[in-house]
């Protein structure tokens, strides 16, 4: 037998094992399997190698194999429930998936070609789009969104009211961490999660840069609370810390008040003389807010509390090499 | 069928199977298939024959896939299975969400494109859960004053730019020839002949306060040259750091000439600074989490020195 017929034989019998895995309400015993699916060897070790196999080359498709547990191992029958195997249509036209397609072919997000291509037969195939412009963006410039190896496993997380279990590491040092994710956001060229931290019993967001190791996922639907219609815009890193917030209240001057604002635009600010401009500023992570006020060298002063003052003075006495402030 | 793995074969099939069979009488030709789906007729006619065969027991006519494969044709009739394609996988979904998004918060983006309209349908058919699941920020970057590059670069004309300069920290004006808008890790940046400084550079355009045209054309390049955000032409020194454990992100954020690690946790870097006020913002943020070993003329006490200037505010 040629390769060619092998591999001609192998995609008839998975199209076999698929049609009788969705024709079954109550699943198909692997003993019917051998019997009625063609294709599939007598021999039982055989049959098990085989079935084993394609069943395993169907799940990385993505086909949703349901395992009905039955009293003995020989009950246990397979399934494919249609409402969790079918694609709803989503009525695209030509034009709509020709600029799916270029948005797929311009913003690298890590995936790979084939599996892009992978996608876009699902949608319906790929087609010349009939409008000159259908991505509507005025730029040939290539973008790129960095990838991250805990993106995909929180994505399912999100869309699959998953629970997520990963170690995170803070200035505090590496801690495992409970969560159920809401929500991804990426701003300022970084991906953070915004989730349920089920051990501090509130909201919390974490930077994926600082997830460690894999993460690991519950059942779907193993979340208990419900996303908030409105997140805390919570992107900045020095409100990713665990204490309690304090109110920081920190001058910019006129050269960078701007700059200021677009990191600092949910807080409220007021004007102060000569242009410049204080804000008040909510603060979970002192050392990191540290040093984001730091980055504006002496264009930034921190004014109230007096003991964040007093700590702001204290770091730069040490780094000046003065006993005392 | 030599060329396709039985896996691709089996992913694309299911997805030209139901494909066909929503065409109008369930017909369509194999040349326009092959287009679609990106597979020739050879491939193609091999994959239905073998599917107008498939079916389930006890292989009654309601059962079976009933594909008619003519010269240049093909049927399809589907019982009650493969009628609809296979869901896209996490992996997919991610990727066409996150693009399309990216491409939607680019400034200026039309939102009656064909990809807006594209993405609303395809968030309705994936459901609730994903319509909210990712957002994404390409950057901070007023429109008005993307939009102004974006015309000079077509027009080739020169810009005036207000830019706050992060490296050596102060807001001046500059004569730009703008090449290329260009976006990279979430932000984007001009890339042009900087007429001020006698050399190319790329500015952060969320940094231009204001843009002005000028009257004065210029020529582009051929070809551009290379985008590169970290560029060591304008070092001017380098200094030797003992970091603590805590501070080893700097290894993975900035380029070093070397890295040595020390058995006690900490380790030893060798740094080329190409700006003062970089440096200086280092050395702030680290206290005593970095001590200077070694430094060109002129670096060796940027730390104390720039702690001093920075008390002096205190202490009005």
């Amino acid at each position: 037998m040629t390769p060619t017929d092998k591999s001609a034989e192998k995609f008839e019998r998975q199209m076999n094992l698929l049609a009788a895995l969705s024709d079954t309400t109550q699943g198909i015993r692997a003993a019917d399997i051998q019997q009625r699916v063609p294709g599939y060897n007598p021999d039982h070790d055989s049959f098990r190698r085989t079935f084993e196999r394609d069943k395993k080359d169907l799940l990385s498709l993505g086909v949703p194999i349901e395992v009905v547990v039955g009293a003995t191992a020989d009950l246990t029958a397979y399934r494919v429930d249609k409402s969790k195997y079918e694609l709803p249509d989503p009525g695209l036209e030509s034009d709509e998936l020709a600029a799916l397609h270029l948005a797929l072919e311009t913003v690298a997000v890590g995936s790979t070609q084939a599996d892009m291509a992978r996608a876009m037969w699902r949608l319906g195939g790929v087609v010349d789009s009939a409008t000159s412009d259908p991505l509507g963006v005025p730029v040939g410039e290539l973008t790129e969104i960095p990838s991250d190896p805990a993106l995909i496993p929180l994505f399912r997380a999100v869309t699959e009211r998953r629970t997520a279990t990963f170690e995170y590491e803070t200035t505090a040092g590496v801690s495992e961490r409970n969560v159920e994710p809401w929500h991804l956001d990426f701003q300022r060229g970084r991906w953070t999660l915004a989730a349920f931290d089920t051990s501090r019993e509130e909201q919390r967001n974490f930077r994926l840069d600082r997830i460690r190791g894999d993460v690991v996922l519950d059942g779907a639907g193993s979340q208990i609370h419900p996303a908030p219609s409105t997140l805390d815009e919570q992107s900045d890193p020095w409100e990713f810390g665990d204490s309690d917030p304090i109110m920081v209240s920190v001058q910019f001057d006129a050269e960078v008040a701007s700059f200021a604002s677009e990191s600092l635009s949910s807080c409220l600010s007021e004007e102060a003389p000569g242009g410049s401009r204080i804000f008040q500023v909510p603060v979970t992570n002192w050392p990191a807010f540290r040093s984001f006020v730091l980055s504006f060298l002496d264009h930034a002063e921190v004014l109230r509390p007096a003991d964040y003052r007093t700590a702001m003075i204290d770091w730069l006495s040490a780094i000046a090499g003065d006993s005392n402030g | 069928m030599a060329d396709l793995t039985a896996a691709e074969r089996l992913d694309r099939t299911l997805a030209i199977v139901p494909w066909v069979a929503n065409q109008p009488n369930g017909t369509a030709t194999f040349s326009e298939i092959g287009e679609r789906f990106n597979i020739d007729s050879d491939d193609l006619r091999d994959c239905l024959v073998i599917t107008s065969m498939v079916g389930v027991h006890p292989y009654t006519p309601d059962v079976l896939i009933n594909a008619i494969v003519d010269a240049d044709t093909v049927s399809i009739e589907l019982p009650d299975y493969f009628r609809r394609p296979l869901r896209l996988t996490a992996e997919q979904t991610f990727a066409l969400l996150t693009s399309a998004k990216a491409l939607l918060s680019v400034p200026g983006a039309d939102e009656d494109s064909a990809l807006a309209r594209g993405l609303a349908k395809v968030l309705i058919a994936l459901g609730e859960a994903s319509e909210t699941a990712v957002e994404i920020a390409i950057d901070t970057a007023s429109d008005a004053i993307t939009e102004q590059l974006r015309s000079a670069i077509d027009n080739r004309l020169c810009v005036e730019i207000t830019y706050y300069s992060y490296g050596r920290d102060n807001t001046g004006n500059r004569l730009i020839d703008p090449w290329t808008i260009h976006s990279e890790g979430g932000l984007w940046y001009l890339q042009g002949w900087c007429h001020t400084s006698g050399a190319e550079r790329i500015f952060r355009i969320d940094r231009i306060r204001e843009v002005t045209q000028i009257d004065r054309a210029f020529d582009v390049p051929d070809p551009v040259p290379e985008f590169q955000l970290f560029d060591s032409s304008g070092v001017n020194g380098r200094v030797t750091l003992r970091l603590g454990p805590s501070a080893k992100w700097v290894v993975e954020y900035y380029p070093t000439e070397s890295v040595t690690s020390e058995p006690n946790g900490a380790i030893t870097v060798e740094l080329a600074i190409g700006s003062l006020a970089w440096f200086e913002r280092l050395l702030l943020r680290l206290g005593p989490d970095a001590v200077v070993l070694d430094a060109s003329e002129g670096l060796d006490a940027v730390g104390p020195a720039s702690a001093r200037r920075l008390l002096a505010i205190y202490s009005e």
